[in-house]
């Protein structure tokens, strides 16, 4: 086919567009496209529009396969009303645009970018702005999101839409997108999926899997979300190297599981979450154990909490270190039930207070827990509320001091590790910018310490009660 | 000025200078007292031991851990603060008596309520110098440690255990009055300490395992004990909520929400503002110097 560049001289909102599209100079020329919808219309199968630096209306519906690309990031300002811009067709490209201000209708899923029966639809390096949903797709089996920067609207976390959401699409890559402010990003009847170092932060459900079979979901950062990830109803799971990082909340999990079959989770780090994993009812078939390693569980309220009932989860070369609570069953049941070392491998725990004299770096005595505040706990929930206090302390040192008090062991760790484990490097920059000033304020307040201790030494120019006039 | 030609006036106005020159005279002293300067120096390597050991290699775990250390330092002033501010109160006032000097003191022209609140901000200064020694040092080794921490936290967990270190003395100075002598008053000392930081949360415990209180009696039964008060209040100044807390926690901060750390301090000052009032009482009606 027969392609030439043709400048369409056109102002809309001082915009230009430049369209690389076969022209017929004629329609070109004649009617004098006003809007991005007109160059849509205009455009054949297989065009690429060139959108150059302006603003443009949005609302618009993509409906045969195009290439939509911003240079120097153009404007589709969808005024607060609807979604806006509508894919319904397979192989359409989004790259480089600033997609901003859709409607804000729950009900209607006011959106960014929403499309239906859209396959190989590729939404790459655009931003989001003040969207409802950044994107819902529907039926775009093989669809790629790559480096997106999506950012929600300023409303109370349950009125807000999902940063992404996939909807019966199989085999979609999303890569590399900053998604914030959003509700969750979730993959429904999501096959195949492929989630990988992306960064959620602030939402509510960081990356949600329904009924989403055999995703890889590695190098992803999920932080200061009410729950970093969720997987549900899904099965052959894999985890890999991501980091859960201070997703608290009332019901505040790093990392969830409810009825996941066949799991790997391995490498991943879950650091100042009210909850580093949640488990419940997984694997819920009785043939399948679960692989739960080398992972790190540190600062968290509550390293892993399991369900009283869920079994066959293997625990293996993962560190615990300094949670409140390391391990605990969300009732009074014990977790016996699951391996806690595995072929002589079983994890660091920094509360361990054995030793290891034959230095094998396995310790000579198992690590147990059994703490009668916890199983207090699990029988009267109240009770959570003196957790880390002295008299909490003081009921845990009575039961072991009286072994009639001391509850049965909720696990049993026979094979500990000494040292923790080689891990990685973690793909978190080490914040360090507070430390000169947190120097400085230390010695502040050592000084003013000694400033008050020195203040009672100054020789008074007066005696004792005598006032300066008498 | 002071109302040197009427000595034995009473009552008599309540005048700032002798106040002052009492609370020096005060300070001065803890600064000669070995005990103080144990009681300063356990506290600071307490606490710069907290730091060096809470925070394990940070780049295995991509976060300095501070808000863990902070965690245990609450625990660690939750025990120490409340013992160190309720000896020295109660030590003082007695051990001036026993010593003779308070007697010395009182032939001067001073009244009872000005020696008093002159040996409260004193006292309230010492608690101080010892309370940001220990924070200092935490801070200190923390920066040399590791990455990362906020500056702002440490100051706002100082300025709550001093706080608390307020409450606690005035206690201190209740017991002070009232004590016949310096072993009583240290022994009394050390059973309200075992009340307010060990006895009163295992009442409480005890009263859920056996009644299910409802979760607002709950609340109210802990939040009046003053060292709980500093606790919820520092975890809210480290977490931002109550969540960690289970149920009450969730309910306390559902419910009252930011105005949860205002209560907190609002406790605090109550027991001090009640405490200090409690001690010229005990303290002007004591027939005995």
């Amino acid at each position: 086919m027969a392609t030439r560049t043709a400048l369409t001289g056109m102002l809309f909102a001082g915009a230009l567009v430049v369209a690389t599209v076969p022209v017929d100079p004629a329609t070109a020329h004649g009617t004098a496209a006003t809007d991005l919808q007109d160059l849509i219309n205009a455009a054949v199968p297989g065009d690429v529009l060139t959108l150059t630096p302006g603003t443009y209306a949005g609302g618009v519906t993509v409906d045969k396969p195009l290439s939509l690309v911003g240079e120097g990031w153009p404007v589709i300002d969808g005024h607060g009303e609807g979604s806006v811009i509508t894919v319904t067709a397979p192989d359409v490209t989004i790259e480089g645009l600033v997609i901003a201000n859709s409607g804000n209708r729950l009900d209607r899923e006011h959106s960014g970018i929403t499309s239906d029966l859209s396959p190989r639809l590729r939404i790459i390096g655009n931003r989001f702005e003040n969207v409802l949903f950044g994107m819902f797709l529907r039926h775009a089996h093989d669809a790629e999101i790559v480096g997106n920067e999506i950012g929600g609207k300023d409303l109370f976390i349950a009125r807000r839409g999902d940063g992404i959401r996939i909807w019966q699409s199989t085999d979609v890559l999303v890569e590399g997108n900053d998604v914030a402010n959003g509700r969750d990003s979730v993959f429904w009847f999501a096959d195949g999926a492929t989630v990988r170092n992306n960064h959620v932060e602030d939402g509510r459900y960081g990356l949600h899997f329904m009924y989403s079979h055999g995703a890889v979901v590695e190098g992803n950062v999920l932080e200061r979300n009410s729950v970093g990830a969720f997987l549900m109803y899904s099965t052959d799971l894999t985890m890999t190297g991501n980091v859960f990082r201070s997703n608290r909340g009332p019901s505040g999990y790093g990392l969830g599981l409810k009825d996941v079959d066949g799991l790997t989770v391995s490498g991943n780090r879950f650091v100042e979450n009210r909850v580093g994993l949640y488990v419940d009812n997984s694997p819920s078939k009785v043939d399948l154990y679960h692989r739960i390693e080398s992972n790190v569980f540190a600062f968290n309220d509550i390293g892993a909490l399991l369900g009283s009932t869920v079994a066959r989860n293997v625990f293996t070369g993962n560190a615990f270190i300094d949670n409140v609570t390391q391990v605990a069953s969300d009732s009074t049941g014990n977790l016996l039930d699951n391996e806690w070392s595995h072929e002589g491998v079983g994890n660091h725990w920094s509360d361990f207070a054995g030793y290891d004299a034959d230095g094998d770096g396995i310790g000579d005595i198992a690590y147990e827990i059994d703490n009668l505040f916890m199983d207090l706990i699990g029988r009267y929930p109240e009770m959570a509320f003196f957790t880390g206090t002295p008299a909490a302390r003081a009921v845990d040192m009575a039961s072991q001091t009286f072994p009639s008090l001391r509850p049965e062991p909720i696990l049993t760790d026979d094979s500990p590790l000494i040292r923790i484990p080689t891990l990685p490097m973690s793909p978190l920059a080490v914040e360090s910018a507070s430390r000169a000033l947190l120097f400085l304020v230390s010695l502040g307040l050592l000084g003013a310490a000694s400033a008050v201790m020195a203040g009672g030494r100054f020789r008074l120019s007066d005696p004792l009660g005598g006032g300066g006039a008498s | 000025m002071t109302a040197t030609t009427q000595p034995f006036a009473l009552p008599r106005t309540f005048e700032p200078r002798p106040v002052v020159v009492i609370a020096r005279k005060v300070i001065r002293e803890a600064s000669r007292d070995r005990w103080f300067w144990l009681n300063c120096a356990g506290f600071a390597v307490l606490a710069g031991a907290i730091t060096l050991t809470a925070v394990p290699d940070h780049n295995l775990i991509g976060s300095g851990g501070f808000g863990r250390t902070a965690a245990s330092l609450v625990a660690l002033v939750q025990l120490v603060v409340p013992l160190m501010a309720l000896t020295l109160g109660a030590r003082y006032l007695s051990g001036e008596r026993d010593s003779g000097t308070l007697v010395f003191l009182l032939c001067h022209p001073v009244s009872r309520t000005e020696v008093l609140v002159g040996t409260y901000i004193g006292l309230a200064g010492s608690m101080f110098a010892s309370v940001a020694t220990g924070f200092g040092a935490a801070g200190v080794f923390s920066a040399l440690r590791s990455a990362s921490a906020d500056p702002v936290l440490l100051v706002r967990l100082a300025m709550l255990s001093w706080l608390l270190s307020l409450a606690m003395l005035g206690l201190g100075l209740v017991i002070g009055s009232i004590a016949r002598n310096a072993s009583t008053g240290l022994g009394m000392a050390l059973f309200a300490w075992l009340a307010v930081v060990f006895l009163g949360d295992l009442g409480v415990m005890g009263t859920v395992v056996a009644t299910h209180m409802p979760v607002e009696a709950l609340f109210a039964a802990v939040i009046v004990n003053p060292v709980e008060a500093f606790r919820l209040a520092s975890v809210v100044a480290l977490d931002g909520s109550l969540d960690a807390l289970g149920p009450v926690g969730t309910y306390a901060f559902d419910r009252f929400g930011d105005g949860m750390a205002y209560i907190a301090l609002g406790v605090m000052a109550a027991w001090t503002a009640g405490a200090v009032a409690a001690a010229v009482f005990t303290f002007r009606i004591g027939d005995r110097i």
